[in-house]
C-alpha cells in the first residue's frame, strides 16, 4: 500500500453528520424566559413639564436627521427655540447621565435644533387635524395661551386669542431680558403659530363683563393671562418716587432698550428669577446693582445658573437682610435693613429666618426695584381652589360655568411658574377640551391620564394621538438599569458664551451657538434610556440569529424570532439602554 | 543529505517537506523556534500554506479544526501552558476524527515557571484521544513528524510529535534531509474521508444521543488500536524509501537481560551507554525505548518484558499521589502476565534536571540489589530542603 494514506486495515470512522438544515432544531423550545422589545420611560422625559420625548430627539441628533428631531420637538412644544433658551432644564438634573459623568446638555442641543431650522427657514411637517367647527376663545398671548391655540388649531379647532397688551408674547415679550431670550426667536416662534390659522388680537384687555360676553361667542374659553402684578412689601415708604416694581422695569426696558439712564447704587430687593433679571438688566444699564435678599444665597428661588452669571457679571447679593422701611431722601432713597439669622429649616427645605436683634442697618441708594414675586391682576382670575365640579388636571384645571367651560392654565394653575410648565398646561387644554367635545366630560381626566409621561405631571401631545410613543411603558429608567460597559466617559460641552466684559455692556445674546459637529458629539453622550435607537446589539449577540431586522421604510425595526429563541437573554443583558425586558414564559 | 540543525528545525523541514497547507500557533518557548521557521518559508514562498497568526493556543487549535475539516493537511507546534490551553481543543479535533498534527516540546508546567523538559504536559493530555509519540533525537523527529501525517491520515485521528524541551529542540546534530520527490511517494496528498464542501451542504458533530455516543467513542478506540498495526505499515514503506526504519518500541540487549530500564526521549541515547558500560562489566541489562506511548504497544512491551526479572522504569513525569506514568502503563501491560517481572518507578529529571549516567547507573544498581521495589515511585536525585519557600537566587 505504498503511495496511500489509506491502510489497507479497516479502520472505523463514525461521527455525526445531517443533511438536514439546522434550521430543523427549533430551539425556542427550550425557552421559559422571553425576551421582548419594550421601550420605557427616560428620566428626563417625565420631570420635562412638556414631556418631550428626549432620548428620540437625541438619536434623530446624533444620526444629524435635525429637520425631523426639530419636528419632534414641535409636536410636544411650540417653542424650542425659547425653551432651548430660558427653560429651567429639569431634563438634565435627572438625566441618568449625571451619575456616570455630566448630564447631556440637552436645551443646548434643544435650541440648536431650533436655530438651524430658523437658520435654514425649514418649514415643519405638523399633521393638522380636520376642522371640528368649534371655536376656542384664549385669555392671554404668553406662552400658555399660546400653546394652547397651537395644539387647539392641530387638532382642527379655531382658536382667537386675546391680549391686553399691544405685542403677542406675555412674559416671554415682556419680562425676559434679550440677553437671555432674543426677540428675532420669539417672534418667529409666535408667527409659526398664526401661520395655523391662530387670530391674535392685541390691545383687547378681556375684564369680567367682556369675558361674560365671549361665553355667547365661543365654545370654550381658556384662561391663561398669567401673574402680570408685582407683589408689594407692604412697608412704609412703598409709594415714594424712586421706588419701582422690577417687571414694570423689565418691560420698559423691552419697550426701549436705550431709555432708561441709570446711575449709582441700585438697591434690586428680592430673590426670584424677576430679581435676577432685573439686576442683570440695571448693569446693563451703568448702575451698579445690589441684590437684597432676606434669606441665604442658597434660598433664593432663582436657578442657580442665573444666580451664578450674575454674580460673574458683578451683580453684589446682601443676603439675610429685610427691609423694613424706605425713605425718600434728595436724590435717591434710604433703605433700612434688618439682618436676620437663620432659625431653622422650613417645609420647602430652605432656610426659616427671623431678626438678629442687631440694630437696623441703614443704606442709601439712588433707586430701588422690588420683585418679590407676581400675582394675577384681576380676582376672578384666581382658580387655586377646586370645586367637586371642577376636573383637576395635571397643570390645569376645567371648570364648568353651567354648561360652559372653561379651562385655567399657566401661572395660574401651574405648579412651577415657569415658561416651560405654562406650555404644558396650554397642551393638556387642547387635549381636555378636545376630548370634552368629542367624546364628553367622565373622559377628560381618564384619557389624559393616560398620555402621562412616566409617574409626573408631563402628557404627551404623541402619545394622546396615538403615536409610537404610546407603546412605551411608564416606567422611569434608572441609571442601574443602563449597561454602562457600552459608554465612554465623555466631558459634557461647556456652553459657549460672551466673555463677561462684552456681556454687561449690551443686551447681546449671552449663550452662542454651537456647530452642528459639535450638537451631534453631545447628543452622542445621550444613553438614549429606555428606547431602541437601532444600536443591533440585540442582534450582534443573539447566538441562535433569532432577532430578525425587517428593514422598513419607518426604520429598521427588529423582531424576535420565537421559533429560535431559547430565552438566554442575552439580548437583555446586552441591551444598552434597557429597552428589552425578559419576562416568564406563561405556561 | 545531511545537515547539522536544531530538533526545532528538524521538525519545520518535515512539515515544509509533507507540503502542509495550513498551520496556525501561537509562540511559546520552547516550541517558538519550530513555528518561527515555518512562517519564515510560509513567507518567502518556499512553504505554500496558510499561516494563522492567532490570540491564543486555544484559537489555534480551534483554527486548525475548521481548515481540517475541509480537507486540507495542517499543523500546529506548542508547549505546556499552551497545551494545556488547548486541551478542551484536543477532545474536539479527536471527536470530530481530524487528522491534525501537532509538534509538542516537552516543558515543565507552572508554576514555579520553568521553561525545562518535563513530560507532564504531553502526558497530561492522555486521555484526549491523541496519538503520541516520543522522540529521541533530531533524525527521529523529522522521520516522526513525516509518519505522523501519513498515520493519522491513515486512521483519522490527530497526532502528536514530543521533542524534549532544548536537549532535542534546541540541540543541534546532524540531520539527514530527505528528497522531496521521496518524500512526496512516502507521503501523497491527504484524501479525507469527508469534507465541508459548499457544493454538498452538511453539518459535521452536532448532537449525538445516548444512543450512538458510545458507538462513536468504540469507533475512537478501534481506529487508536488498529493505529499500533497501520504504523507498521508505514514504517515498512518508509524504510524501503528511507532505508532508516523506527518501531514503536525499539529493545537495545533485552535477549537474555534480567533487568530493563525503559526510557523514552532523549534519555535513551544517554541510557544507551550506560547499557554498553554495564555490559561490558558483565551486567546483564538491556533497555527499552518506548516510541509509541498512544497507543500503548503492550502486546509489543510484553513480549520483551515478560521474560526478564526486573524492570526498572525512568519516567520524566509525574502523576502527583500515584508515580511515574509510563511506569503504570508498564504495570498495566504486565498485570496479566503469570510470573510478570517486578516493576520499579524511578522519577527522575523533572523541569529539566539532568539525567545523567551515573543517576541511570544508580538506578540501575538499586533496581538490582533491592528483592522488591518499596515504593511506587522512587524519586532520584532529592536533595534535602526544608519546607518553607525557596527564595529565587537564594
Amino acid at each position: 500500500m505504498k503511495n496511500s494514506n489509506r491502510s489497507n486495515m479497516c479502520v472505523p470512522l463514525l461521527i455525526p453528520r445531517s443533511y438536514k438544515t439546522s434550521e430543523e432544531n427549533k430551539t425556542g423550545s427550550w425557552r421559559f424566559l422571553r425576551p421582548r422589545y419594550l421601550e420605557k420611560t427616560a428620566p428626563c422625559s417625565s420631570v420635562c413639564p412638556v414631556g418631550q420625548d428626549i432620548p428620540r430627539i437625541q438619536m434623530l441628533a446624533v444620526q444629524g436627521s435635525f429637520k425631523e428631531a426639530w419636528e419632534l420637538l414641535l409636536s410636544e412644544n411650540p417653542f424650542p427655540g425659547t425653551c432651548g433658551r430660558v427653560c429651567f432644564h429639569p431634563c438634565e438634573s435627572a438625566c441618568n447621565r449625571l451619575e456616570f459623568d455630566e448630564a447631556v446638555a440637552i436645551r443646548m442641543i434643544e435650541r440648536f435644533l431650533a436655530d438651524t431650522a430658523s437658520r435654514y427657514e425649514l418649514q415643519p411637517r405638523l399633521n393638522k387635524l380636520a376642522e371640528k367647527g368649534k371655536k376656542v376663545a384664549i385669555i392671554g398671548s404668553g406662552p400658555g395661551g399660546l400653546s394652547a391655540a397651537y395644539f387647539l388649531a392641530l387638532l382642527g379647532y379655531s382658536c382667537d386669542v386675546f391680549e391686553s397688551s399691544n405685542k403677542p408674547g406675555g412674559m416671554l415679550r415682556w419680562a425676559i431680558p434679550f440677553y437671555r431670550l432674543p426677540l428675532k426667536v420669539l417672534e418667529e416662534e409666535i408667527a409659526r403659530i398664526e401661520s395655523l390659522g391662530v387670530r391674535i388680537f392685541c390691545n383687547h384687555h378681556v375684564e369680567f363683563e367682556k369675558f361674560k360676553h365671549l361665553r355667547s361667542n365661543y365654545d370654550a374659553i381658556f384662561v391663561s393671562c398669567g401673574y402680570q402684578k408685582g407683589r408689594r412689601l407692604n412697608i412704609p415708604g412703598e409709594e415714594s418716587p424712586g421706588v419701582e416694581d422690577g417687571l414694570t422695569f423689565l418691560r420698559e426696558l423691552k419697550r426701549d432698550p436705550s431709555s432708561p439712564s441709570l446711575h449709582g447704587s441700585v438697591a434690586v430687593i428680592g430673590g426670584g428669577n424677576t430679581a435676577i433679571d432685573v439686576a442683570r438688566s440695571v448693569l446693563r444699564c451703568g448702575a451698579k446693582p445690589v441684590i437684597v435678599y432676606r434669606r441665604r444665597k442658597e434660598d433664593m428661588r432663582a436657578f442657580g445658573e442665573e444666580i451664578k452669571m450674575a454674580l460673574d457679571e458683578g451683580v453684589r447679593i446682601e443676603e439675610l437682610k429685610s427691609p423694613l422701611k424706605i425713605e425718600k431722601k434728595e436724590s435717591g432713597v434710604i433703605l433700612t435693613l434688618q439682618k436676620m439669622k437663620v432659625a431653622g429649616i422650613d417645609e420647602s427645605g430652605r432656610a426659616a429666618i427671623e431678626p438678629d436683634n442687631t440694630d437696623p442697618e441703614i443704606v442709601s441708594y439712588d433707586r430701588v426695584f422690588v420683585a418679590i414675586g407676581t400675582e394675577p391682576s384681576e380676582p376672578w382670575y384666581v382658580c387655586d381652589s377646586c370645586s367637586g365640579k371642577d376636573i383637576k388636571l395635571y397643570n390645569s384645571v376645567m371648570r364648568f360655568d353651567g354648561q360652559f367651560p372653561v379651562i385655567f392654565g399657566g401661572d395660574l394653575t401651574t405648579e412651577a411658574k415657569t415658561v416651560t410648565n405654562a406650555i404644558a398646561s396650554g397642551k393638556e387644554a387642547a387635549m381636555a377640551l378636545d376630548v370634552l367635545f368629542r367624546i364628553g366630560k367622565d373622559f377628560v381626566l381618564p384619557k389624559i391620564s393616560r398620555c402621562r409621561v412616566g409617574n409626573g405631571l408631563s402628557v404627551s401631545m404623541e402619545i394622546y394621538l396615538n403615536g409610537e410613543r404610546k407603546n412605551r411603558v411608564s416606567h422611569v429608567v434608572s441609571y442601574a438599569e443602563i449597561n454602562t460597559d457600552y459608554f465612554n466617559l465623555i466631558p459634557r460641552t461647556p456652553q459657549p458664551r460672551l466673555l463677561r466684559e462684552e456681556r454687561i455692556n449690551s443686551f447681546s445674546e449671552i449663550d452662542l451657538k454651537i456647530s452642528g459637529s459639535v450638537a451631534m458629539k453631545e447628543a452622542g453622550r445621550c444613553f438614549n434610556c429606555g428606547i431602541c435607537n437601532h444600536c443591533d446589539n440585540c442582534y450582534l449577540f443573539c447566538p441562535e440569529i433569532a432577532v430578525k431586522r425587517q428593514d422598513s421604510e419607518e426604520g429598521g425595526l427588529r423582531a424576535i424570532n420565537y421559533d429560535y429563541c431559547k430565552g438566554c437573554g442575552l439580548c437583555v443583558v446586552e441591551c444598552p439602554r434597557n429597552a428589552m425586558v425578559l419576562e416568564e414564559e406563561s405556561a | 543529505m545531511k545537515t547539522v540543525m536544531e530538533g526545532s528545525h528538524a521538525v519545520a523541514e518535515a512539515v515544509k517537506l509533507a507540503r502542509v497547507q495550513v498551520i496556525s500557533a501561537y509562540p511559546i518557548t520552547p516550541q517558538t523556534h519550530i513555528v518561527e521557521r515555518l512562517s519564515e518559508y510560509c513567507a518567502d514562498g518556499s512553504l505554500d500554506a496558510k499561516f494563522l497568526r492567532v490570540e491564543s493556543e486555544h484559537s489555534a487549535m480551534a483554527a486548525l479544526i475548521g481548515a481540517s475539516s475541509t480537507g486540507v493537511r495542517t499543523f500546529t507546534a506548542t508547549s505546556s501552558q499552551g497545551l494545556a490551553l488547548m486541551h478542551e481543543l484536543l477532545h474536539w479535533a479527536s471527536g470530530a476524527r481530524l487528522p491534525i498534527v501537532m509538534a509538542e516540546v516537552n516543558r515543565a508546567m507552572a508554576p514555579g515557571w520553568n521553561i525545562w523538559t518535563d513530560q507532564t504536559d504531553s502526558l497530561s493530555q492522555r486521555d484526549t484521544g491523541w496519538i503520541q509519540i516520543y522522540c529521541e533525537d533530531g533524525q527521529e523527529a523529522l522521520d516522526r513528524t513525516l509518519q505522523a501525517f501519513r498515520l493519522a491520515e491513515s486512521v483519522n485521528l490527530p497526532a502528536m510529535v514530543i521533542l524534549d524541551a532544548f536537549f532535542l529542540s534546541h540541540t543541534y546534530e546532524p540531520v539527514d534531509i530527505p528528497d522531496q520527490a521521496k518524500v512526496d511517494e512516502f507521503l501523497p496528498p491527504y484524501e479525507p474521508k469527508f469534507l465541508l464542501d459548499p457544493g454538498n451542504p452538511c453539518a459535521f458533530n452536532q448532537l449525538a444521543p445516548p444512543d450512538v455516543y458510545m458507538e462513536m467513542r468504540f469507533s475512537i478506540q478501534t481506529a487508536m488500536q488498529s493505529a499500533i498495526g497501520v504504523l507498521e505499515e508505514i514504517q515498512n514503506d518508509f524504510s524501503e524509501i528511507f532505508e532508516r526504519s523506527y518501531g514503536s518500541i525499539e529493545p537495545v540487549e533485552c535477549d537474555d537481560a534480567d533487568i530493563i530500564l525503559v526510557t523514552s526521549g532523549t534519555v535513551t541515547s544517554t541510557c544507551k551507554e550506560v547499557i554498553e558500560k554495564l555490559r561490558s562489566a558483565g551486567e546483564k541489562v538491556g533497555l527499552l525505548k518506548i516510541s509509541l506511548f498512544r497507543p500503548f504497544p503492550g502486546e509489543a512491551v510484553r513480549k520483551v518484558l515478560s521474560r526478564t526479572r526486573k524492570v526498572a522504569v525512568v519516567d520524566r513525569n509525574c502523576s502527583f499521589g500515584s508515580g511515574g506514568i509510563f511506569a503504570q502503563e508498564i504495570r498495566s501491560a504486565l498485570c496479566n502476565v503469570p510470573d510478570h517481572p517486578l516493576v520499579y518507578g524511578y522519577v527522575a529529571g523533572l523541569g529539566g534536571r539532568d539525567i545523567t549516567p551515573e543517576l541511570l547507573e544508580d538506578i540501575y544498581w538499586q533496581t538490582k540489589n533491592t528483592d522488591f521495589p518499596e515504593l511506587d515511585s522512587f524519586w532520584m536525585g532529592i536533595r534535602e530542603v526544608k519546607d518553607g519557600i525557596i527564595c529565587s537566587g537564594s
